[in-house]
């Protein structure tokens, strides 16, 4: 073998080495108070997907809402700052952001459900949900069922769309990216009724009296905030704050100041 | 030890290959393979995907793709002769569509027809057509300038051999050098049409019904369904399988029209 020949040879192996080097001196990430570990340390990261209001929306340049004042509580009782992270709700709902560590949890209206369970740790629950219809004033629709043979539209990846899919026989459903273009598709006339939470859309009526609220199916649904498998260090400090925060009076504070009544529960 | 040009050179580029394999082998090392598989190349997943992925999201994707291109080579093609006509006010008209529709993301398009003219009108436009106008009018700026530039580049000559055979301008324009033209512009009008195959995903904005799910939201909609990745591959995939053999009919067609002159 000439030396011209084994130049790149060299020069691969030589490069080989220093990276290996460099991957088999993972830090073992850096230990918080309690054994609890963030994905950045001093920042709690929060995923969720805007706009949500009034659990998460844009205003004035800062995420504000119910869900957001409730992690800030988390937030404060650890130390830290929380960060927002906007990422489609898809990412959430399936588990990658916690997967490729995007954020230390998830807060975004986000019910429990048995499939999301699977791929992440919920927190207790801490609002109770429904799912509401959405239609502009003056349309009579009270059930899913009356919507047979019109529009009836719904938001990818929510329970809203799977009640509909469930009790949607013979409507046609359709599906939306996000909740705005959702709740505009509704005031547009582009199709005759929205399925949402409740929440959303009683915060949305307010705004737009041109539209209406005409029924809720109570699903027995309940948020919860969403921390990676196995996380149990955040989650059980995630259900200790609640559970302080529904004692202490700070839960129906926050709950009044965006809904504008007291949790009946 | 002197090294002459030649071997500092040799030596140079031996240096880059050798970061590039160690690049490939490192990546090939640390990736985690397993979780890789597991997220993107679920058998079972990928098999629940057909034939739906098929015979809805691919036809959808190519329709839409269709109409749109259609509509904006129709309206590429007038804006193009607008451009090039002797009329001061037509030209002004095509410059200003052409620079602003050129200009703004074509999700803007899609957001102002399919929200802002039922909000205006108070009728909402049938889908097929949303899509048409939206990926058309976006299109037809694109087109206009490739087309343009394909009318100018067949020789003057030809034109004033027909005109002296007593045909109109307009005549000579029709039969002699729009075909031409066309000729010429072909691998650019295809560039636009696989762009085009791939701004129809923006359809997504406009709320879609099962029945008219294209591939990228077709994807999108398994992930959840599935948790797995494997359905945004596949659907990735299906796109190649339209773009791949527009890019081999294209050259079929140059080989061809190289052979004819």
């Amino acid at each position: 073998m000439s030396a011209r020949s084994a130049l790149p040879v060299i020069a691969a192996a030589a490069a080989i080495v220093v990276l290996a080097g460099c991957s088999s001196t993972k830090s073992d990430g850096k230990k918080g108070s309690g054994g609890l570990e963030l994905v950045s340390s001093g920042t709690l990261k929060t995923c969720t997907h805007l706009p949500y209001a009034p659990f998460q929306v844009k205003k004035d340049g800062k995420v504000v809402g119910f869900d957001v004042d409730l992690v800030d509580l988390v937030a404060k009782d650890l130390g830290v700052k929380q960060e927002i992270v906007n990422t489609p709700f898809e990412g959430i709902e399936t588990g990658q952001d916690f997967t490729i560590r995007k954020c230390d949890l998830a807060a975004a209206g986000m019910t429990i459900t048995s499939a999301r369970d699977k791929v992440m740790d919920f927190s207790d629950p801490y609002f109770n949900a429904t799912q509401a219809l959405l239609t502009k004033s003056g349309k009579p629709f009270k059930k899913v069922e009356e919507l047979k043979g019109k529009k009836l539209g719904y938001q990818k990846a929510t329970t809203g769309g799977i009640y509909a899919k469930k009790h949607g026989k013979g409507v046609e459903l359709v599906e939306f990216e996000d909740l705005g273009l959702l709740l505009t598709a509704v005031k547009s006339g582009q199709v005759a009724a929205g399925i949402n939470d409740n929440g959303v859309l009683f915060d949305y009526v307010k705004q737009n009296p041109d539209t209406k609220v005409t029924a809720e199916f109570n699903t027995g649904e309940h948020y919860g905030i969403g921390v990676r498998t196995g996380n149990d260090a955040l989650r059980k400090k995630v259900n200790a704050v609640i559970k302080k925060a529904k004692s202490d009076g700070s839960y129906d504070r926050i709950y009044k100041k965006w809904f504008g009544t007291t949790p009946q529960s | 030890m002197s090294l002459s040009k030649r071997q500092r050179a040799r030596a140079v580029r031996s240096v880059q290959y050798g970061v590039l394999v160690a690049a490939v082998v490192a990546f090939a090392l640390v990736a985690d393979w397993h979780q890789l598989r597991m997220a993107f190349f679920d058998v079972e997943v990928a098999k629940a995907l057909f034939p739906e992925i098929i015979t809805t999201a691919l036809v959808n994707t190519v329709l839409y793709t269709l109409l749109g291109f259609g509509f904006g080579l129709a309206l590429g093609l007038v804006l193009a002769l607008m451009r090039l006509s002797s009329v001061p006010p037509y030209r002004w008209l095509a410059v200003t569509y052409i620079e602003f529709f050129r200009g703004i993301p074509c999700l803007l398009v899609f957001i102002a027809l399919g929200f802002g003219v039922p909000l205006a009108f108070e009728v909402a436009l049938d889908m097929n057509i949303t899509v048409m106008l939206s990926l058309g009018l976006v299109g037809a700026a694109y087109m206009a300038e490739t087309i343009r530039a394909g009318i100018q580049a067949v020789p003057k000559g030809q034109t004033e051999a027909a005109r002296s055979l007593g045909m109109s301008h307009g005549r000579a324009m029709v039969s002699i050098v729009i075909p031409q033209a066309f000729r010429i512009v072909l691998p650019p009008l295809t560039n636009e049409l696989i762009l085009l195959t791939k701004d129809s995903s923006l359809v997504y904005l406009l709320g879609l019904s099962l029945t008219q799910f294209e591939l990228a939201n077709f994807g999108r909609d398994a992930l959840n369904e599935h948790k797995s990745l494997t359905p945004i591959l596949i659907a990735g995939l299906l796109y190649l399988v339209i773009t791949l053999p527009l890019g081999q009919l294209v050259r079929r067609l140059e080989a061809r029209t190289a052979k004819a002159r």
